[in-house]
């Protein structure tokens, strides 16, 4: 531990403050819901699956390594690529990303924790069990074998039976919770707390390129979370939205995939190059040249990412005028890249470098990203992406971008960030060597590879035959993936070492400008004993006595006799505090939901769906268990007593950080909606065999009686609402549970639209899609329904009231929610067809 | 046609190397140049000129250069319609072989014969997975999608055998998914399809002739013994340049080893094991598909 010097007054704070933000240890040490632990849980973890991930690719490359070896046979082969592609992607990439951000984003923009603490345990704790359910499939050789893009009909029940297919479907999804949960409490942290005086004009660049990451999660990852709950309910329940036959259309599947797998390649990207906009300044001893060039290249990079996933099905036949557009678009995106490659580049230029292992991997990413990128806007070129398409040229160009692109940045900030993990220094001499054989075996795989797609070789193919010139190539690829492989081991060496025979860090090593270097070497679990405000973008060149005024409680809320775990609530713009959140503490209820989730999630594997329904409401109950100590609840903040002088507590205001983590969990749910009806008009105008049945299938005046309700229950709880802020509370519980009354009722009328007509689902594409929309409705009703009701016991317990408006304003954006796609429905169901000639 | 997309390719390589090389070698010479002092104005001076210079004209014009090139060359590998329609031959993709169908009836497997020096339209379909028709010398690839039929447009403009290989993952044995491509010139071409035109057989005598009409010719068609129609004709199987779709070379004694290890050779294909034939009569039935020829 290398906390300098800390003088007995600093220490004496530490103390106070470690009571009642320290972790517990043995058992206990699963309630922690600590930023700094969980992060580097994610990590640790996301680590250990990328080095699963990486013995997955040696076994491809042995296979590979000559022609005709039956090594492994193809079901095995199968499985194995599939599950490297699945677990670098969504078991090693994002997590990696996410789990580096949890734990720095806190400590870079002066807070002292995430904005909803147990989300991120229960983030972590899906990761770690959807993780293992996934790859415990491989052992069972049931693992997941049609790609890891899961093309249907592929990977559909007929032509996949077994449970490998349900084990991608169900266990990334799950998974997925997780990157969700972290894109949403990241969203809602880097604008909402802030400390005093951060604009969003001064906020380090890598709290921009995570604030966009995390934009993109949210809405990047639901068509997928969509896509991937169809093609379950069409493997298991046998609802055709992807049959030809009966009206589906597997290209559909295509859309939904690529309309998160092509942001997710930035959702990768952007986190590592905020890795470089953040070393490079500190390494070059300047302030980044250009940053409003470069946040708006990040910005940029982030919206042309949504407008390019048709570029990865060039093949399936699509209009030349769409290939045309989509092409243009692919290339657009080396625009904000090369903005920030030149802006990196200037900074260098008119820096005064200075040369440390990380500045090593810098040099890397730069060789390989850029000759990945070129490869890219090549492969944008329609008719020669027709010719290298889905062959080992593709392979090459993907792994250029993704292990230079995420790779060797990602590399970059373990060796600056390891004084701040471990409180010592990486060495110099192990980590070059580290270094040049990752790089040196690394392009001799991949820069080869090039040559072996362009020789005609296609992609996942567990055999070749000899004599098409592919055998050289092959081997020379193999070779230096072990080579590549030694490398990754000398690193890992190093980094093990580095914890036992380090150099203790001074304070700030690296001599950086970013606050997660006022912390103390290792952090506390608390960042900062007082928050202190910010008046430029580089904090600690500014004052460089940061750490110790910080340590000694000279800034804001450095008081904690009132045992709260408290951070600054502030504006999303200009950085002005707001109020005081306050923050929960360790919880067992993350821990217990996400196990409880894993038996949803193992009991769909194995068929039990009685069991699946009965976990499913438990878990249900834990999340409502949690939602219920909040606020003025005694394990929550029954004192609202602040210092003099202090703004008050979030939950005794109307504008607390849960209003837009409300928003932004809608923001993702609506991602999910128009991906639905997306669907719904794609199968109408491109599906081949696209079938509406004579039949209505449902009575439409129900679906019209139901969203009237709705809209009533609506209004009625806004009054309530408008009422409760201007300071009367007057028969507000039971008018609470007179709307949930009113939205119970509206669910039920739902249902019998559902199950009372002559829907048939299993018959026709068209029923499937109609019933999966009124679904959606049905259960967000319930829960709108739930949530209200249980905010007016809240009224009765005391917990909510004129002095505590905050939660029932959290709810009610579900029921408005509600109510706009449930019209939107109306209109998509019932309106709509006509207008194309349907009955 | 593919040569096109060749020189494109080589004219891409040759500019993505320059600017590789020169981005390479600014940065290493902003790193190692000797530290100087700037102004604020010569700083803001050089901020423009790299950020807009290097990140925004440099890819700029050079996405414009490449599509000014690219589009038209994608233009001209469509299908679009001739003065006199192309020949269209009807190709579907099976787990794990290829059907071909001629429009005057001539129906073969995992081979394609193409007149040389005219273009030919394939219409490329799928009877269960995605798959993809790809003969990386003639040109594009194209997907075959079940409920769909595209239209590939290729020419090979001399004489030759050229391998297509399945590019999409279709499964178990999409490394066992290869074609046949042969280009005659035109009177050679003409002579194939006639020669196949009228081409009928009589099953083998005794028991190999009970054998498969009982087992093999419920999937496999044999003009004038068999009509299945599950797995690959089998009619001209005798002249085809290999077996499994690019498993084996069809050499003298080759259908014999296919018929004993098709499932060693091939796992997971469609065609059941015959353990419980004879080797004796498996080889008598593969003697006589070798004969299957014009």
């Amino acid at each position: 531990m290398s906390r300098d010097m800390p003088s007995p007054e600093a220490e004496r704070l530490h103390e106070r403050f470690n009571a009642v933000w320290g972790n517990p240890t043995g058992w206990r040490a699963l309630t922690v819901v600590n930023h700094t632990t969980v992060g580097l849980r994610f990590l640790v973890t996301g680590a250990l699956f990328f080095l699963f991930g990486g013995l997955l690719a040696m076994l491809l490359r042995t296979q590979l390594a000559l022609p005709g070896r039956d090594f492994m046979g193809p079901d095995l082969y199968n499985q194995v690529f599939t599950m490297h592609g699945t677990v670098m992607m969504f078991l090693f990439a994002v997590p990696m990303m996410e789990g580096l951000a949890v734990y720095l984003i806190p400590k870079m923009i002066g807070a002292r924790d995430l904005v909803f603490p147990r989300l991120s345990a229960l983030g972590y704790f899906c990761y770690l069990f959807g993780g293992l359910i996934l790859v415990a499939s491989l052992f069972l050789d049931i693992a997941p074998k049609a790609g890891w893009f899961m093309y249907t009909p592929l990977s559909s029940a007929a032509h996949t039976p077994g449970p490998n297919s349900d084990f991608w479907l169900l266990g990334i999804t799950f998974v997925e919770i997780s990157a969700v949960s972290a894109g949403v409490e990241l969203v809602v942290s880097i604008l909402r707390t802030r400390t005093r005086g951060m604009t969003l004009d001064r906020m380090p660049l890598y709290a921009w390129y995570i604030l966009v990451m995390a934009m993109m999660i949210v809405v990047g990852f639901p068509p997928l979370i969509l896509g991937s709950i169809l093609l379950e309910l069409e493997r298991a329940a046998g609802l055709p939205f992807f049959e030809v036959a009966r009206g589906g259309d597997p290209l559909l599947w295509q859309h939904l995939f690529w309309l998160f797998g092509h942001p997710e390649v930035y959702i990768i990207f952007l986190p590592a190059a905020g890795i470089v906009s953040t070393l490079l300044p500190v390494f070059a001893q300047r302030p980044i040249v250009g940053y409003r060039w470069v946040v708006l290249g990040v910005l940029s990079t982030g919206f042309i990412s949504f407008g390019l996933w048709v570029h990865h099905m060039f093949t399936v036949g699509i209009p030349q005028l769409a290939q045309a557009f989509f092409s243009a678009a692919s290339m657009l995106v080396a625009i904000p890249t090369g903005v920030q490659i030149f802006a990196w580049l200037a900074t260098l230029w008119l820096g005064r470098p200075v040369y440390h292992v990380p500045m090593l991997w810098l040099v890397g990413f730069l060789v390989i990203f850029v000759a990945g990128g070129l490869t890219g806007v090549m492969l944008a070129l329609v008719p020669f992406d027709w010719q290298v398409h889905d062959t080992h040229f593709v392979v090459a160009h993907m792994h250029y971008v993704l292990v230079g692109g995420m790779f060797f940045p990602l590399m970059a900030g373990l060796y600056y960030w390891l004084p701040h993990f471990s409180g010592r220094m990486p060495s110099v001499r192990l980590g070059r060597w580290g270094f040049w054989l990752v790089f040196v075996g690394f392009n001799l795989t991949f820069l080869v590879m090039h040559w072996t797609g362009l020789l005609g070789m296609p992609r996942r193919i567990y055999t070749y035959p000899t004599g098409l010139g592919w055998d050289w190539p092959n081997l020379i690829s193999s070779i230096g993936s072990f080579v590549m492989a030694i490398g990754i081991a000398t690193v890992l060496l190093d980094i093990v070492l580095h914890f036992r025979f380090g150099l203790p860090a001074k304070e700030n090593p690296w001599h950086a400008d970013t606050l997660e270097w006022a912390t103390s070497l290792p952090p506390t679990s608390y960042n900062f004993a007082s928050l202190p405000e910010v008046r430029g973008r580089h904090p600690l060149w500014d004052d460089p006595g940061l750490p110790q005024s910080i340590a000694h409680g000279e800034h804001a809320l450095a008081v904690i006799d009132h045992g709260r775990r408290e951070t600054w609530g502030s504006d999303p713009l200009t950085g002005q505090t707001r109020e005081i959140i306050h923050l929960p503490g360790n919880s067992w209820l993350p821990v217990i939901a996400a196990a409880l989730i894993a038996g949803v999630c193992l009991s769909l594997l194995t068929r039990a769906y009685g069991l699946a329904a009965l976990f499913a409401l438990t878990s249900l109950g834990v999340l409502l268990r949690w939602s219920w100590e909040n606020g003025a609840h005694p394990k929550a903040a029954p004192d609202a007593k602040t210092q003099p002088g202090d703004p008050p507590l979030h939950s005794r205001t109307c504008d607390g950080p849960g209003l837009w983590g409300m928003a932004v969990t809608l923001l993702a749910d609506g991602a999910l909606y128009l991906s639905l009806l997306f669907g719904w008009f794609y199968l109408w105008t491109v599906a081949p065999d696209w079938q509406v049945p004579e039949r209505a299938g449902f009575d439409q005046r129900l679906l019209l009686a139901s969203a009237v309700l709705l809209a009533v229950a609506t209004f009625w709880q806004r009054r309530l609402l408008v009422r409760l802020r201007q300071g009367d509370a007057r028969g507000l519980a039971g008018g609470l549970a007179g709307v949930a009354g009113l939205g119970l009722l509206h669910a039920v009328l739902l249902l019998w639209a559902l199950l009372g007509g002559e829907l048939a689902p299993r018959q026709t594409a068209h029923d499937a899609v109609i019933a999966v929309v009124l679904g959606y409705s049905l259960v967000h009703g319930l829960l709108a329904a739930v949530l209200s009701a249980l905010q007016g016991w809240r009224v009765r317990c005391g917990y909510v009231g004129v002095e505590t408006p905050y939660e029932p304003l959290v709810v009610e954006q579900l029921w408005y929610y509600n109510l706009g796609v449930l019209w939107i429905g109306y209109f998509a169901l019932v309106l709509f067809p006509p207008t194309w000639g349907a009955a | 046609m593919a040569r096109e997309v060749t020189l494109l390719w080589w004219a891409m390589l040759g500019f993505a190397s320059l600017v590789l090389l020169g981005v390479t070698a600014l940065w290493l010479y902003a790193m190692h140049r000797a530290p100087r002092e700037t102004s604020a104005e010569q700083a803001r001076r050089i901020n423009r000129r790299w950020i807009v210079g290097g990140g925004l004209l440099l890819p700029g014009l050079s996405i414009l250069l490449l599509l000014a090139f690219g589009i038209p060359a994608g233009h001209r590998l469509l299908p679009l319609p001739l003065a006199e329609p192309p020949l269209r031959i009807e190709v579907t993709g099976h787990q794990w072989w290829w059907e071909v169908r001629y429009p005057d009836g001539v129906v073969t497997a995992n081979q394609l014969h193409i007149p040389a020096g005219r273009p030919v339209d394939l219409a490329v379909s799928s009877a269960d997975v995605i798959h993809s028709f790809w003969v990386p010398r003639l040109g594009g690839k194209l997907d075959m999608i079940p409920g769909r039929r595209h239209v590939l447009r290729l020419q090979a403009d001399r004489p030759g055998t050229y391998r297509g290989q399945c590019a999409e993952f279709c499964g178990s044995q999409h490394a066992h998914m290869a074609i046949d491509v042969v280009a005659h010139d035109e009177p050679a071409f003409q002579a194939w399809m006639a020669a196949r035109r009228e081409l009928r057989f009589s099953p083998p005598p005794g028991e190999a002739g009970a054998v498969f009409e009982q087992r093999c010719g419920r999937c496999h068609r044999v003009a004038g013994v068999s009509e299945g129609g599950r797995a690959p004709d089998l009619t001209d199987v005798g002249s085809r340049p290999s077996l499994g779709a690019g498993t084996l070379d069809n050499r003298p004694g080759a259908l014999r080893r296919w018929l004993r290890e098709h499932q060693r050779l091939k796992p997971g294909n469609g065609m059941p094991a015959h353990d419980d034939v004879t080797p004796e009569t498996l080889d008598r039935i593969a003697d006589w598909l070798e004969t299957l020829a014009p």
